[in-house]
């Protein structure tokens, strides 16, 4: 941006004028606008709106022609499939989730995550935003995150908890493996690190969310690192004072094209997470997803969270390439974790689970 | 709204005022093919005007975990609880009730919900050091008049609950003249209080607490099984509501709730995570428990150790708090008892 104004292909007479405005850099007339800088030099405000664009372009333009139209490009089949094959996952810390998912959130894919309540989908989204940071030799795609809140329920303390414990993981394989670029991986790879790599937006109404969804784009051309964006949740600011539902259809719409546009130029994953809502049927009501049918085609992957008694289960609903399967998943104090077989002897496990385990087990002696 | 304000081509600015455009939601209400339609303007402008009032509506609006994780003095309502004015429950809640959200209080009646919303109207009023927020509370009833015997009886013993807050502090403090007491009966009175009355004083920073005791009542005579689509629209209306005046002051909204009988498996299922043996569910449905932050759940509980002839003499049976679901909490409990100078946590 410290780009002097004399470099820029600009019309000299104009170059001329800034300079005799006092203009150095290319960040000042940025930082202007187009409105100071009709008035500053005596131009109209199309002339000046036109200088910034080119004056954007060649600040930022060089990342941006080389990614291309990718809109427009064509492709065979195979190449598809080696290109998604090359893609990578984000892996969940539950092996068995990965499995139904044929391993782990995809790359370039809308997934959604339903459920009641209370029963782990923030957790989820919140182990995601860490796990996409795992440094590739630890099979991981080591990219960034962002985070849209609509929910408040983003808490950062828990997000720490979920990326020391990441670290800890990590530690831990590169000491029993000993390799060379697992030491220089964990170098970088620190709970400040990963912290300061979820970008975080807090979005209070859905106006908020479709401009922030508008912006993310430029945003993610600008973070190119960025390999998740995650919405918690979609449902709750659709879910109130909409009086026209089919404005709210429409907007939804609108959304879900975005966001696959964005998976798809940005090579990203998009997770979003939604509500349930009773419906109610002749003999007997059921939960659904809410937000209604045409919406159940916005996400390529739907996954839905629900209860077995006191078992959490997650019930893989729609994906075009695994098959319609449940398995039960834990949420420790370390984060999103696989169900441990219960022959593991309670001594060793007590150590490595956390503290909240044992008033549970002390309540059904009592029993 | 003043187009000219933006930063916006003048051609795009007259479009806007000849197509009738008055606000930013309007124009992200429609789609980019709609606005070329309107306005006629090619899409590359579209495309344009929709990133500028973006733009102007998002600022720079962006934050790492970083600095929301180290910056305590700018995002308070990561850090800040409201306390519970004891240490054992503060420790189950992680340090309380967090600012921001709708934090639910389910419980059978006598189970010591009232007790505990009382509590924290108190609590509010201390001190940012003693986990209070320096303010007064609102208190919301729906069903009952407001206890104010046991609130007077409460605020007399507080030197005793408190042992960690120097006597000076306490007696400092006004606590009646503090606590504003609301009664909405039913659904359009209780509409007008938390549209009206709630948002003045939040306003004027009078208050820091919102207590409703309780939501359930409001709803359980009104509405028949057949109305029960209203009856979600109303849920969600308040919650959303109720959720934006939290976010804007951050201030913490407390909502007591009734329980309900479950009757099939069902319903058992929206639920979520209960207490081995325990049948009853919050009331309201899964559309309330979509609004809130946290539940919480207090029961009573009579412990095979004791008699109830034993359970006497240590003043007040014993009662359990559960987190049932929280963002940061893992779903746990502690036992607590309910004595003449309050809610107090037993180890």
């Amino acid at each position: 941006m410290q780009r002097e104004v004399g470099t820029l292909p600009l019309a000299p007479v104009l170059r001329a004028r800034l300079a005799a405005a006092g203009f150095q850099t290319a960040q000042e007339l940025l930082d202007t606008g187009p409105c100071g800088l009709s008035k500053e030099i005596g131009i109209s405000r199309e002339e000046a709106l036109e200088a910034l664009q080119v004056v954007r372009q060649e600040c930022h333009g060089h990342a941006r022609t080389a990614e291309g139209s990718s809109s427009t490009r064509k492709c065979t089949a195979l190449e598809l499939l080696e290109e998604e094959q090359s893609q990578g996952f984000i892996i969940t810390f539950c092996s068995a989730l990965d499995n139904i998912l044929g391993g782990g959130v995809q790359l370039t894919k809308i997934t959604e995550i339903c459920g009641a309540p209370g029963v782990g989908k923030t957790q989820l989204c919140m182990q995601l935003a860490v796990d996409v940071q795992i440094p590739e030799c630890f099979g991981g795609v080591a990219g960034e995150a962002v985070f849209i809140d609509t929910e408040g329920s983003f808490m950062v303390d828990r997000v720490v908890d979920i990326a020391a414990a990441c670290v800890q993981h990590c530690h831990l394989i590169a000491e029993a493996q000993q390799e060379e670029d697992h030491q220089k991986a964990l170098e970088t790879f620190s709970l400040e690190n990963i912290l300061s790599h979820i970008y975080y937006f807090r979005c209070r109404d859905y106006t908020e969310l479709l401009a922030q969804v508008y912006l993310l784009p430029e945003f993610l051309s600008e973070h190119s690192k960025v390999r998740l964006v995650v919405i918690d949740g979609i449902a709750f600011p659709f879910r109130h004072d909409f009086e026209d539902l089919s404005l709210r259809t429409r907007l939804l719409n609108g959304l879900a094209q975005q966001l696959i546009i964005i998976a798809n130029d940005h090579r990203a994953a998009v997770v979003l997470t939604n509500q349930m809502t009773t419906r109610i049927g002749q003999s007997q009501s059921t939960l659904v997803p809410a937000l209604g049918e045409s919406w159940g085609h916005a996400a390529t992957i739907r996954l839905i969270f629900h209860w077995d008694n006191s078992q959490r289960l997650a019930t893989l609903y729609k994906s075009p390439s695994q098959k319609e399967s449940t398995i039960a998943y834990h949420i420790t104090s370390h984060g999103f974790r696989d169900v441990q077989p219960p022959a593991v002897t309670p001594s060793t496990e007590g150590t490595e689970l956390n503290p909240r385990k044992r008033p549970r087990t002390e309540e059904e002696k009592q029993q | 709204m003043d187009w000219d304000q933006f930063d916006l081509n003048p051609k795009t600015i007259a479009a806007l005022k000849k197509a009738d455009i008055k606000s930013v939601k309007e124009i992200l209400n429609l789609s980019g093919a709609d606005l070329q339609r309107l306005m006629k303007l090619p899409s590359a402008d579209i495309q344009c005007l929709l990133k500028t009032v973006s733009h102007t509506l998002r600022r720079n609006s962006m934050l790492t975990a970083l600095q929301l994780y180290q910056d305590k003095d700018n995002f308070p309502s990561q850090h800040q609880k409201l306390s519970l004015g004891c240490s054992v429950l503060d420790n189950l809640l992680k340090g309380g009730i967090p600012l921001v959200g709708i934090t639910e209080l389910a419980g059978e009646s006598s189970a010591g919900k009232t007790q505990i919303g009382l509590q924290l109207c108190l609590c509010v009023q201390y001190p940012y050091k003693y986990g209070g927020l320096e303010s007064g509370a609102v208190y919301i009833c729906t069903e009952d008049v407001f206890p104010s015997k046991r609130l007077q009886q409460l605020i007399d013993q507080q030197h005793k609950l408190r042992a960690d807050v120097p006597a000076e502090i306490i007696q400092k403090i006004r606590f009646g003249n503090s606590i504003f007491v609301e009664q909405a009966a039913d659904l359009d009175t209780f509409q007008q209080c938390i549209t009206r009355r709630l948002s003045l004083l939040l306003a004027r920073g009078m208050v820091r607490l919102v207590v409703i005791d309780s939501m359930a009542a409001l709803f359980r005579s009104e509405f028949g099984p057949a109305e029960a689509a209203l009856k979600a629209r109303y849920l969600q209306t308040f919650g959303a509501q109720l959720h934006s005046l939290s976010t804007r002051f951050r201030t913490p909204i407390v909502c007591i709730n009734q329980v309900t009988d479950a009757v099939s498996e069902s319903e058992a299922a929206q639920c979520s995570w209960r207490a081995v043996g325990s049948r009853v569910t919050p009331a309201l449905g899964i559309t309330w428990s979509n609004q809130l932050l946290m539940r919480l759940m207090v029961r009573r509980v009579s412990l095979p150790g004791h008699s109830p002839g034993a359970a006497s003499h240590c003043a007040g049976s014993t009662r359990t708090l559960s987190v049932v679901f929280a963002p940061h909490l893992p779903p746990s409990f502690c036992y607590y008892t309910v004595q003449l100078e309050g809610v107090k946590g037993t180890k």
